[in-house]
């Protein structure tokens, strides 16, 4: 929760230094990015909670916007084009399922494949080549609600990506805090052969985060491509790394086992605002990268710090 | 005996912990060419002040003198450059490694910027063969069973040249034949003016080794007094603060009906052709020295490990049990042996670990957990195992090993089962909280489960068994009644290797 405290600090702080930071529309504009972030964000903890790594989000992100786009453009019923998508990014989200909870290979490994295998799926859809506008495929009409529902739309005053990311936040956060399925999660994440022998069936649990992951992918992918209007290759290139972190800047230890949705929002939250912050004082990119940076080393620092209590006593390390 | 000195002095040393204090103003003394045990029950603060000494903790208050020094704030290399050397409970080894990068982990000899393999390989193979330990420096420590690894241990702590050796829980993984190796290394240790601290629960093995008793309770120094002034009652009433009526608590019971059978059970070579039943009413013991195929032969029955063949019959039905799932919802548990390993979940509440088997119960039709369910049960299972806690969202890793414990045994009995299987379910935990293990077991028993208890000490198998299974080497070598066994009828069956059988067969 110190991240939330740090958030409203690092808000005001660019606020001072330049007002609009507090306009309406900055404060919408900023709501809408974090969101992407957040959904990937929540994919990831799911996994990283169980102790392992997707490294394929970054590439299910881009392969599900070309998909959508290359399907919508070749005048496929839009409807029909996410159902589509959808289960193709599912597919890559069963196959890291069975890689890491049935065959066992170290997640690191088994993800940086399916990463390549859904970049190139992501590059062959359309040939090697960005698609078209959608509208081109499936009408002005038709295009145009596409990306107002995924993009620009808003609905009670607020950009519907966000509402979006609400959503998902709310439904996931229930599934991992309140039922079975949460609990195994966190279980595999601290002592897998002791789930194992409390009845937890790793493979299933495992697969299931693969699919959270997966899914939250696929949701970004039809945001990015609501927000360009067409597919974009390299969209989500990186996603998979910021979905890290965003789930450790809130507290979700890579370790396994601990942390909580409400840090991964805090962490999208924390640095969006920050990028958005230095993009309104006019830092340039590089300065914006550098602070990341810093910052994810400092919030793991400082857990590593809370948590082993180097300014405070020592608490019992049994 | 040469001249003894004080070599130790620890006075009213505190320690706190977030919401416990686990030490509050306790003294200790060793002296050179002792052996001290320390004693107390679970969490009475035995291992904190342990870690303070060896600079793993450090203190909130009191001084501590070594060697007639006294020392601010210790840290473990530190400690080890003063000459103080721990062995832990668990072992802390480095799986991958030989016996030798084990032993110089951290130190390591060095040629220009080259590892001296040869050179570190020699010298360990020296300091083995002075304790008279059989094992090639070379040997990859992982393969090497448990009592191996400890002899390892006692030999990285001695090549730094220890000369104060803190040794918690040392044999409750050795056979008869290995506490023996031990206790000759520990003898040869005071003989050379080491002083060495023996923390252990199993207060049987006393009175061959140690010289004076130091009694803690609660994070408080009760007593130290010269063992053979002291009797064993007199040690445990300052342990537990009462009086221990019974060790091992009896109930008699009709025998019922068979509940529970294995036939012609394989899987592996430690699991061979294993035929027995359990009854209603019954507690039944697996006897056997360590490695002789009983933990494997649970482990299959519960479904971890697979089967290549044979039938496991509940109430009559045969059970096709693939995994631990499987056998959870037929109503068979298993409370494994190694509870960090496989049976908690440590960076978890208790909450979180009693519900976890459970969920099944917990939850309603959508998998969600109910938490009043959840917070009835947890309530349930502390109070029946008297698990000290002050809440059950404590993480299960904080409690000490007789109340993680007890988690361990608590998570499974919240649901109803028909055959609870105890896998050496008192192994570093002190007398009273065996105690209260055994009422568990026999309350069980009352209640007409089938109970399966396996263990390596003889004593409590034949103080709480009805009926013994021996085992050795992955078969059932022999089944005996309780009642006037003698210990060594148990072990003739428990070294009974399957050369000997081969003319019988």
């Amino acid at each position: 929760m110190t991240a939330f405290a740090g958030l409203i600090i690092i808000y005001i702080a660019f606020g001072i230094i330049n007002p609009t930071v507090f306009s309406g529309q900055n404060i919408m504009n900023l709501l809408r990015s974090m969101s992407k972030y957040l959904i990937i964000g929540i994919g990831q903890s799911y996994v990283l909670i169980t102790g392992n790594i997707d490294l394929s989000i970054g590439s299910v992100v881009g392969m599900s916007a070309m998909i959508a786009a290359t399907l919508m453009t070749m005048g496929v019923n839009p409807v029909a084009a996410i159902l589509i998508t959808f289960v193709c990014c599912m597919v890559i989200g069963v196959l890291n399922g069975i890689l890491v909870g049935k065959w066992k290979l170290p997640p690191f490994i088994a993800t940086l494949g399916t990463m390549f295998v859904a970049r190139g799926i992501a590059y062959m859809v359309n040939g090697n080549r960005n698609t078209d506008a959608i509208a081109s495929g499936v009408g002005k009409e038709a295009g145009e609600t596409f990306q107002n529902v995924f993009y620009y739309g808003k609905t009670l005053g607020i950009y519907n990506t966000f509402w979006i990311a609400i959503i998902i936040f709310i439904v996931f956060f229930f599934l991992l805090s309140k039922t079975r399925t949460g609990r195994h999660i966190y279980a595999i994440g601290s002592n897998v052969d002791a789930a194992k022998l409390s009845g937890v069936s790793v493979v299933a649990t495992t697969t299931k985060t693969y699919l959270v992951s997966a899914f939250c992918s696929f949701i970004v992918g039809l945001i990015l491509c609501g927000q360009a209007g067409m597919g974009n290759m390299e969209a989500g290139n990186m996603y998979e790394m910021y979905a890290v972190a965003a789930g450790v800047i809130g507290g979700i230890s890579p370790l396994g086992g601990t942390g909580i949705l409400l840090g991964t929002l805090a962490g999208a939250s924390v640095w969006q605002t920050l990028e958005n912050g230095l993009n309104m004082i006019g830092a340039q990119v590089g300065i914006q990268r550098l602070v990341i940076g810093i910052i994810v080393v400092f919030a793991v620092l400082l857990d590593v710090v809370v948590r082993n209590g180097v300014f405070k006593k020592k608490a019992p390390s049994k | 005996m040469s001249e003894k000195e004080i070599i130790v002095s620890m006075k009213d040393i505190c320690k706190s912990f977030p919401g416990v204090k686990a030490l509050d103003h306790v003294q200790f003394e060793l002296c050179s060419g002792e052996v001290m045990a320390l004693l107390g029950e679970n969490g009475a603060g035995k291992s904190t002040l342990m870690k303070i000494l060896s600079g793993v903790y450090t203190r909130d208050e009191g001084s501590l003198t070594i060697f007639g020094k006294e020392y601010g704030d210790l840290n473990p290399k530190l400690a080890q450059e003063v000459g103080v050397a721990i062995i832990h409970q668990e072992l802390n080894m480095c799986r991958h490694l030989s016996v030798a990068e084990n032993i110089f982990l951290g130190r390591e000899k060095k040629n220009g910027i080259v590892l001296a393999n040869s050179e570190m390989e020699k010298e360990a193979a020296a300091i083995l063969e002075e304790l008279k330990i059989d094992l090639d420096p070379r040997q990859v420590v992982g393969e090497l069973p448990v009592s191996k690894q400890q002899m390892v241990e006692i030999a990285k702590a001695l090549s730094t040249n220890a000369r104060i050796l803190i040794m918690d829980e040392p044999t409750s993984a050795l056979t008869a034949k290995e506490i023996d190796d031990l206790f000759r290394i520990i003898r040869d240790l005071r003989a050379k003016g080491c002083g060495i601290v023996y923390i252990s629960h199993r207060l049987e093995e006393l009175q061959y080794i140690v010289d004076r008793v130091t009694i803690m309770r609660d994070g408080q120094y009760i007593t130290s007094m010269d063992f053979k002034d002291a009797t064993m009652d007199q040690i445990i009433a300052n342990m537990v603060g009462r009086e221990i009526k019974e060790k091992f608590p009896r109930v008699t019971c009709e025998k019922g009906r068979k509940i529970f059978e294995v036939k012609h059970l394989n899987a592996g070579r430690m699991v061979r052709d294993i035929n027995f039943s359990l009854y209603e009413g019954e507690i039944v013991g697996f006897a056997g020295l360590m490695g002789a195929g009983r933990t494997e032969t649970t482990r299959a029955i519960f479904g971890v490990d697979p089967k290549e063949s044979g039938e496991i019959i509940l109430d009559g039905e045969t059970l096709h049990i693939t995994n631990p799932k499987d056998a959870i919802q037929a109503g068979i548990v298993l409370a494994p042996e190694d509870r960090k390993k496989d049976g908690l979940c440590t960076k978890l509440s208790i909450r979180h670990n009693i519900a976890l088997p459970n969920l099944d119960i917990l939850c309603n039709k959508l998998g969600v957990v109910s938490r009043r369910k959840e917070n009835d049960m947890c309530a349930d299972a502390v109070k029946n195992l008297k698990i000290k806690t002050p809440d059950v969202e404590i993480n299960a890793g904080n409690l000490s090993g007789g109340n993680q414990q007890k988690v361990v045994v608590g998570k499974w009995l919240a649901r109803n089962s028909k055959v609870v299987i105890f896998d050496e379910p008192t192994r570093g935990i002190d007398v009273a909280a065996k105690v209260e293990i055994y009422n568990l077991m026999n309350e069980l028993k009352k209640q007409g489960i089938a109970v399966m208890f396996v263990s390596s000490e003889m004593p409590e198998v034949m103080g709480i068994a009805d009926r013994i299974i021996v085992m050795c080497d992955g078969r059932i070598t022999g089944e005996l009644d309780a009642r006037g066994v003698e210990q060594s009828e148990i072990l003739t069956l428990a070294t009974r290797f399957e050369n000997k059988m081969a003319s019988a067969e």
